[in-house]
């Protein structure tokens, strides 16, 4: 497997802050990797660097094992932060710039601005764009050249739900022909449901790394709930391998040993005539487990 | 615009001419409107002598191209897209030669127009003498323009550096030098010797005025070499600058 990008040891001190430390990272061709971190954390700093924009104070990092830089660059799309384009010239002109800079063929660039929803309004002005159809042509301008690798910061920011559902569309239909792409977004409910991999950024230094699928999955609570509440409680907690019962929102969350299941909760309710209205196994979220990387590390 | 007052410029000196001589000026019993002033080869050094005054409206178009490129971002949208921050250089460069070159055309053009209307001399060898004045307005914009490029990169108000270029050209530092030429404290220091170093006086100092000839006959009418000399490391020192600031700054 080739490595897209390697991340040797990057340092970036802005004055005192220390906006990213030591970070270490290798993603390979065909992930999809995520890069969460609270506001601050360094994600955007991190993106900067590796696109040239960001001085690093240390480190180095590597394109497509080595290509020079600027043709890397030229094969990467990207979106970092705000959409930045020439506010005086239209959506098209805008493009041909970028194209011209990409050196990519301009006849993708009624293709991207039908992709984003932007073809009508691809000869008015940028400046007359609201936030949202900035984003997009935006995102545009990233798909413009067809690259092997995006990158991807906050590529949802300002985007109505249509467009947030629709980005989200793209980023699978993308990553389903096997390109790579780097996304950096808060929307956790996104990373997991697109993301092969992620990292946790906190304050500039990397706290996880892994794959998405390895942190999901069933925990050991179960979700309970029936009409007749005292009942079903006074019957859990006289199971021996019950260990906790806790009330929260109308529902018990049934703190099971390792090895039994929601099977066996339904089993004895069916044998005591007890009736359930919910019964459901937790699954771990990308959420629960973020926020319980950066409890850890505080 | 600018072609229009370089136009002005070459052409109306006749007119001013006649002028001088509806106000009754006499310059020793001589009618003005003999003066030789589009006489080739000398119509070069009158013409980029002051066409290079006109200098400050290219540096506002370099301000503003490089001012734009940087407040809206696309300079750092284009190198994240792919051009390397050599190239963006080279891309403003670029533009900079090429006001430079539409300028020292025009200028060359309306002189020899002119000068075919007006010259009391003709032939070949008296047309093309003294066109290293041309190369060395050429050259003047072409530096200028640079310190105009560095200046925004580093101020990045447009119009403040704009109006602080304007008047450290046309005021702080012409004032300076005078004074620092000529006045009692500094006239026999090494201070009339450091002016020729400064930045903007070592430009001018390419083209010497070249008007006191009708006067006094006794001027120098060739490009001096310690003034193009001290440029040519002023216009170093500009580049240098220009790319170790694009190299070193984090564009956010």
């Amino acid at each position: 497997m080739t490595h897209t990008l390697q991340i040797n040891q990057l340092t970036k001190h802005f004055g005192r802050i220390k906006a990213v430390q030591n970070l270490d990272l290798t993603i390979s061709a065909g992930q999809v990797f995520g890069l969460l971190g609270p506001n601050g954390s360094g994600k955007t700093t991190t993106l900067g660097m590796i696109l040239d924009v960001v001085a690093p104070t240390s480190g180095s990092y590597a394109w497509f094992e080595g290509m020079p830089a600027v043709d890397a660059r030229k094969r990467v799309g990207s979106i970092l932060e705000t959409p930045c384009f020439y506010p005086y010239l239209t959506a098209v002109q805008n493009l041909r710039v970028a194209a011209h800079i990409k050196q990519c063929p301009v006849h993708r660039i009624e293709e991207v601005l039908k992709q984003v929803n932007l073809y009508e309004r691809r000869n008015d002005k940028f400046k007359t764009y609201s936030l949202g159809m900035k984003q997009r042509l935006s995102i545009a301008a990233a798909l413009l050249s067809d690259p092997p690798v995006l990158i991807l910061d906050e590529p949802t920011n300002g985007l109505d739900p249509e467009g947030i559902a629709e980005v989200r569309e793209l980023i699978k239909h993308i990553s389903s022909s096997g390109k790579t792409i780097i996304l950096a977004s808060h929307l956790l409910d996104e990373v997991q449901k697109v993301c092969t991999d992620f990292c946790v950024l906190k304050g500039g230094k990397k706290l996880y790394e892994g794959p998405v699928q390895a942190i999901l999955g069933e925990t050991n609570v179960v979700e309970v709930a029936a009409p007749d509440m005292e009942t079903l409680e006074a019957n859990l907690k006289a199971l021996p391998w019950v260990t906790h019962v806790v009330r929260e929102n109308g529902a018990m969350h049934v703190d099971i040993t390792d090895g039994k299941s929601a099977a066996d909760i339904n089993r004895l309710c069916f044998d005591k005539g007890i009736v359930l209205h919910r019964l459901l196994t937790r699954t771990n979220s990308l959420e629960q487990e973020f926020l319980k990387i950066l409890k850890e590390n505080d | 615009m600018y072609l229009l007052a370089l136009l002005v410029i070459v052409s109306l000196g006749v007119f001013f001419l006649e002028y001088l001589k509806t106000l009754g000026a006499d310059f020793n019993g001589i009618d003005p409107t003999i003066l030789p002033i589009y006489d080739f080869p000398d119509i070069w050094q009158n013409t980029t002598y002051l066409g290079s005054f006109l200098k400050l409206f290219l540096a506002f178009i370099v301000i503003i191209s490089v001012n734009n490129d940087v407040t809206y971002n696309t300079m750092r949208q284009n190198i994240i897209d792919g051009i390397s921050k050599w190239e963006f250089l080279l891309s403003k460069m670029l533009l900079i030669l090429f006001l430079a070159l539409l300028s020292t055309l025009f200028l060359f053009l309306g002189g020899l127009v002119n000068g075919s209307i007006y010259s009391h001399v003709m032939g070949i060898g008296y047309i093309f003498d003294e066109l290293e004045f041309l190369a060395a307005y050429f050259f003047d914009i072409v530096v200028y323009c640079s310190l105009a490029f560095l200046l925004v990169l580093i101020v990045r108000k447009s119009g403040f550096v704009i109006i602080a270029l304007a008047l450290y050209t046309l005021m702080f530092e012409p004032i300076a030098t005078t004074i620092l030429t000529y006045s009692d404290w500094t006239r026999d220091t090494v201070w009339p010797e450091i002016v020729k170093y400064f930045p903007i006086k070592s430009l001018n100092d390419m083209i010497p005025v070249p008007f006191p000839k009708y006067i006094f006959r006794e001027i120098d009418d060739n490009v001096p070499v310690q003034a193009v000399l001290v440029s040519v490391g002023w216009f170093a020192l500009y580049l240098s600058a220009i790319f170790f600031i694009l190299k070193r700054r984090d564009l956010r």
